[in-house]
C-alpha cells in the first residue's frame, strides 16, 4: 500500500520543529529515521496530516563528552552509535544492544531518539536506557526539560513527551570499566525482540558489587528488574548464585501474549536470559 | 495411507489434484508390497490451497521420511541402514513401483554414501552420544531424509488416466536466421529459473552455433502462442526436450539441402560442430551457410521447402525421478526451545546437469522454501477463520541470516527416459528439506520423551514439548492472534489499530 496523503516539513532547527509541531496540532506527527513510522504509514495504521521530519537539524545529530555524561542526539543513526568510542568505552551496553537492532539497512536510517519517542516494548533501547538512569531531554515552545528514563515510558508508545514537544537528546551515565551485555531472543535475526534483558555489571574482588538490568518487551513499557538487581549486589558471580537472583525477573511484569510466545514463555525465557546475560555481562 | 486434505474455502486450478499427484509417492524409493491410498478432500473456511514447489511430493515425502525415523526408532536401528535395507538398489532399475510407476534410473547408495561422508555422519553421532551423555543443554539431533519425486509433468495419456484437465506436452519451435543467428520459442515460461541461459546451452550443443547467437521467446501469446508452461520441475525434461526434438528436424533439413549443395548423397553427410561436410573429404559448409542458402532459396531440392524452420511437441512417455540424500545437523538448547540449523548437506541425483550455477542456485532456493516450512512459516487464523498475518510485516520468512551455508553436491545417473539424461531438479529442494529438519528436530530431543513437534517446529513449541515430556505442563495462555501488525514490534491492545503516538 502507499501512505494516505500528508503535508511535509523539513525544519532545519529545533526552535522551527517545535513551531510546526505546535502548528500541525494533533495529527502532526515527527519523522526521525522512519523504521517504524514509514511501515505504520504504508500499512496507513497512521495517517497524519503533517509529517516534520527532523532530518534537516544538524544540532540533533552526534555524540559528545559533557563532564560526567556521554550526550547523544536524539537523531544520531544507531550506525553511528555502534561506531563511537566514547559509547563503545562508556556506555558499552548501548551499543552492545543497538547492534541487534534490525539489519543494517535499517541502522544507517533508524535513530535512538525515535526508537526511544516510539516506545514500542519490543524496541530494544528502551530497557537500556532504562537500566542505565538515561536522562532525556525535552525541548518544546517554552524552552527544554529533563525527564530521568524511569519517568519516560508511560504506557505502551507512550512517553513523557507532551503535545508540541520534540526529544533533543539522551544523556547517558558512564559506566566505564562495567561489564555489559544484551540478550536477545527473536523468531529470525532481524525480527523484533521476543524478549531481550540488558545488563550491566561491576564486579569487584569476585564479587557483584553493583548491578543493573532492563527488560525488553515483558510488559507494557521498558521495565527495570529491580529485584534482580537487588539480589545479585553482593553475591558472586557465579552461575548458580545468577540463576538464583535471575529467579526474580518476573516481579513486576505483564509479559504479552501473542503468536510467537505466550506470557508464561515469556516468563521463562526471561529467567534463562537474565541468567545468560548477567554472566556474560560479569565476564 | 488415508490422507485428509484441507481445500480452504473453494477449489483453486488444481488445488484437488495434489493430493493425487503425492499419493503416486508415498512409497518413495522404497520397495512395498501392498499399497492403499484412500483420500478425502475437506471444505474448510481457510484460503483456498493449490499447487506450490512440490504439489503432493511434499507431503508424500514428509510422511514416508518421517515413518521410515520412527520405524527405526521402534525397532532401534540406524535410520540410515533401514532406509538402505528397504530401497531399491540401483541394479534394480528400471523398476516398477506398487503404484505402477516406473522409475527409470538412480542410485540411491552412492547419493547416501556421499552425503554421509560430507556430513561427516560417523562423528556426529559420536558428538550426539556425546551430549547426550554428558546432559549438555544443547542437544545435536540428525535429520534425514532420502527423497525421490515424480516430476517432469507429465505423459498425457497418464494425465487423461486421471482426468486431469490438460495435456502434459509441451512445444518448442526453432527459426533459423538468413544471419546466422537461431531463434528458439518455447512454450515454458521463466519466471527466475534462467530458461534464456540452459536452452540456449541446449541449442548450441545440438546445432553447433555459438551460444551468443542463440535467442530464447517466450511468454507472450504472440510470440509463443502454445505450450503449457512452467511446473512440476517440467521445462528442462520436458520444454526442453521439445527444442531438441525441434533441433533435430532443423538438422535434418539441412542435411538434406547440404548433400545437394555439395553434390553428395544424404548418407555420406555427417554433422558435427555445426559443420556438415562429405565423408571422407574436407568438402562441407557451416549450419549458417545452409541456413543463408534456404534464406535465398537460389538453389535447393525439388522435394523440399526453402525453410530450417522446424516446430516440436513433445509428450514425455515417462517421468522424471531425481532423487538425493539430505542431511541436517540440528542443534537445540533445550532450556529456551531455539532451534539451529548447524549444518545441511544434500547430495541431489538430478541425471545430466546442462547448467550447474541454475542447478544449484534451484537446491539452495528450495531448500530455504523447505527449511521455511519445517521452522518459520505459517498462516495463522483466528476463531473467525480470518488470516491474522496476511502480510509480509507479520508472516515470519527467514533470511539467509537464518540459515547455515547449505553444503549441495550434484551425482549424475542419467536419465533413460530422454534423450539428454536429464530430470528435474526445480522442487528437489522443497520436497527434501522438510522431513530432514523435522525428523532432526525430533532426534535432538527424543531420548527427553518429545515424540512430536507440530510445524514450524517455533522455540515455543520444542520448549513446551520439552516441558510436556518431562511431566511439567506448562500454562498456555490464550493468545491474542488478533495483532494485526505484530512484526511491527508490538500492539497496544487498548488501540488495535495500532495508531502509533
Amino acid at each position: 500500500m502507499i501512505p494516505s496523503k500528508f503535508d511535509y516539513v523539513k525544519p532545519s532547527s529545533v526552535a522551527d520543529a517545535v513551531a510546526a509541531l505546535q502548528q500541525g496540532g494533533e495529527d502532526a506527527k515527527i519523522l526521525a529515521g522512519g523504521q517504524s513510522l514509514i511501515p505504520v504509514l504504508r500499512l496507513r495504521l497512521a495517517t497524519p496530516s503533517v509529517l516534520i521530519d527532523l532530518g534537516g537539524i544538524p544540532e540533533l545529530r552526534g555524540i559528545r563528552e559533557d563532564g560526567d555524561r556521554i550526550v547523544i542526539g536524539a537523531m544520531t543513526a544507531y550506525h553511528d552509535i555502534i561506531r563511537d568510542d566514547l559509547v563503545k568505552q562508556h556506555v558499552t551496553l548501548l551499543a552492545q544492544a543497538t547492534e541487534t537492532v534490525a539489519d543494517n539497512q535499517v541502522r544507517h536510517r533508524g535513530t535512538l531518539g525515535g526508537s526511544l519517542a516510539h516506545a514500542d516494548p519490543a524496541g530494544d533501547l528502551g530497557a537500556v536506557a532504562l537500566a542505565l538512569d538515561a536522562e532525556l531531554v525535552i525541548a518544546g515552545a517554552d524552552g527544554s526539560r529533563t525527564v530521568p528514563a524511569s519517568d519516560f515510558f508511560v504506557d505502551y508508545f507512550t512517553t513523557a513527551i507532551g503535545e508540541g514537544e520534540i526529544l533533543t537528546e539522551i544523556r547517558f551515565p558512564k559506566y566505564t570499566g562495567w561489564g555489559s551485555h544484551y540478550e536477545k531472543f527473536n523468531r529470525t535475526a532481524q525480527a523484533w525482540s521476543m524478549v531481550a534483558i540488558a545488563a550491566a555489571i561491576r564486579v569487584e574482588g569476585g564479587s557483584i558489587a553493583e548491578a543493573r538490568v532492563g527488560l525488553t518487551n515483558m510488559g507494557t513499557t521498558p521495565i527495570r528488574a529491580t529485584g534482580v538487581e537487588q539480589a545479585l549486589v553482593g553475591q558472586p558471580a557465579t552461575a548458580d548464585a545468577v540463576r538464583a537472583a535471575a529467579d526474580r525477573v518476573t516481579e513486576g511484569t505483564s509479559a504479552p501474549s501473542d503468536a510467537d510466545a505466550a506470557a508464561d514463555y515469556r516468563e521463562h525465557l526471561a529467567k534463562v536470559l537474565t541468567g545468560r546475560a548477567v554472566l556474560a555481562a560479569a565476564g | 495411507m488415508k490422507l485428509l486434505a484441507d481445500m480452504g474455502a473453494y477449489l483453486g486450478l488444481v488445488g484437488p489434484g495434489v493430493p493425487i499427484l503425492g499419493a503416486f509417492m508415498f512409497n518413495s524409493i522404497y520397495k512395498f508390497p501392498a499399497y492403499k491410498f484412500t483420500c478425502t478432500n475437506v471444505f474448510t473456511t481457510k484460503t483456498l490451497t493449490d499447487a506450490y514447489r512440490g504439489a503432493g511430493r511434499p507431503e508424500a515425502t514428509f510422511a514416508i521420511e518421517r515413518i521410515m525415523d520412527e520405524l527405526a526408532v521402534e525397532l532401534g536401528r540406524d535410520p540410515l541402514e533401514l532406509r538402505e535395507q528397504n530401497w531399491i538398489k540401483h541394479e534394480e532399475f528400471p523398476f516398477t513401483t506398487v503404484c505402477g510407476l516406473t522409475y527409470d534410473s538412480g542410485n540411491y547408495e552412492q547419493a547416501t554414501q556421499q552425503a554421509m561422508e560430507l556430513f561427516d555422519y560417523a562423528g556426529l553421532r559420536r558428538e550426539q552420544e556425546e551430549r547426550r551423555r554428558s546432559g549438555d543443554p544443547v542437544q545435536l539431533g540428525i535429520g534425514i531424509s532420502t527423497f525421490t519425486e515424480m516430476c517432469g509433468l507429465a505423459p498425457s495419456r497418464v494425465l487423461g488416466s486421471l482426468s486431469y484437465g490438460a495435456g502434459g506436452w509441451e512445444a518448442a519451435s526453432i527459426r533459423m536466421l538468413a544471419t546466422g543467428k537461431v531463434e528458439v520459442i518455447t512454450g515454458v515460461s521463466p519466471h527466475g529459473q534462467g530458461h534464456e541461459t540452459a536452452f540456449s546451452q541446449i541449442v548450441a550443443d545440438q546445432l553447433g552455433v555459438p551460444f551468443e547467437d542463440v535467442e530464447v521467446l517466450h511468454g507472450d501469446t504472440q510470440i509463443s502462442p502454445k505450450g503449457l508452461d512452467t511446473y512440476g520441475s517440467r521445462s528442462l525434461v520436458v520444454g526442453g526436450i521439445a527444442i531438441v526434438k525441434a533441433a533435430e528436424k532443423v538438422v535434418a533439413k539441412a542435411k538434406k539441402l547440404a548433400a545437394h549443395l555439395l553434390e553428395a548423397s544424404e548418407d555420406d553427410i555427417e554433422f558435427s560442430g555445426g559443420t556438415f561436410t562429405v565423408r571422407g573429404t574436407d568438402k562441407g559448409k557451416a549450419i549458417q551457410e545452409i541456413a543463408f542458402a534456404a534464406f535465398m532459396a537460389h538453389d535447393y531440392p525439388e522435394d523440399m521447402e526453402p525453410s530450417l524452420d522446424s516446430d516440436a511437441v513433445y509428450d514425455p512417455e515417462n517421468f522424471s525421478f531425481p532423487h538425493g540424500t539430505h542431511l541436517a545437523a540440528i542443534e537445540i538448547d533445550t532450556d529456551t526451545g531455539h532451534v539451529d540449523l548447524r549444518k545441511y548437506v544434500c547430495v541431489d541425483d538430478i541425471g545430466n546437469v546442462v547448467n550447474p550455477l541454475i542447478a544449484e542456485g534451484q537446491v539452495h532456493g528450495g531448500l530455504a522454501q523447505g527449511i521455511a516450512q519445517a521452522l518459520f512459516e505459517e498462516a495463522n487464523y483466528d476463531e473467525q477463520g480470518t488470516l491474522v498475518n496476511g502480510t509480509f510485516v507479520d508472516y515470519t520468512l527467514p533470511s539467509a541470516a537464518d540459515l547455515p551455508s547449505f553444503d549441495t553436491r550434484v551425482v549424475s545417473t542419467p536419465a533413460t527416459s530422454n534423450p539428454l539424461g536429464v530430470k528435474g531438479v526445480g522442487e528437489a529442494g522443497t520436497i527434501a528439506s522438510t522431513p530432514a529438519i523435522i525428523n532432526g528436530v525430533l532426534d535432538a530431543i527424543r531420548h527427553l520423551g518429545v515424540t512430536d513437534v507440530e510445524m514450524p517446529t517455533t522455540s515455543q513449541r520444542v520448549w513446551r514439548a520439552i516441558q510436556e515430556a518431562q511431566g511439567r505442563s506448562t500454562q498456555k495462555t490464550p493468545v491474542d492472534t488478533h495483532s494485526p501488525g505484530a512484526g511491527l514490534g508490538s500492539i497496544d491492545p487498548n488501540n488495535p489499530q495500532g495508531e502509533v503516538q
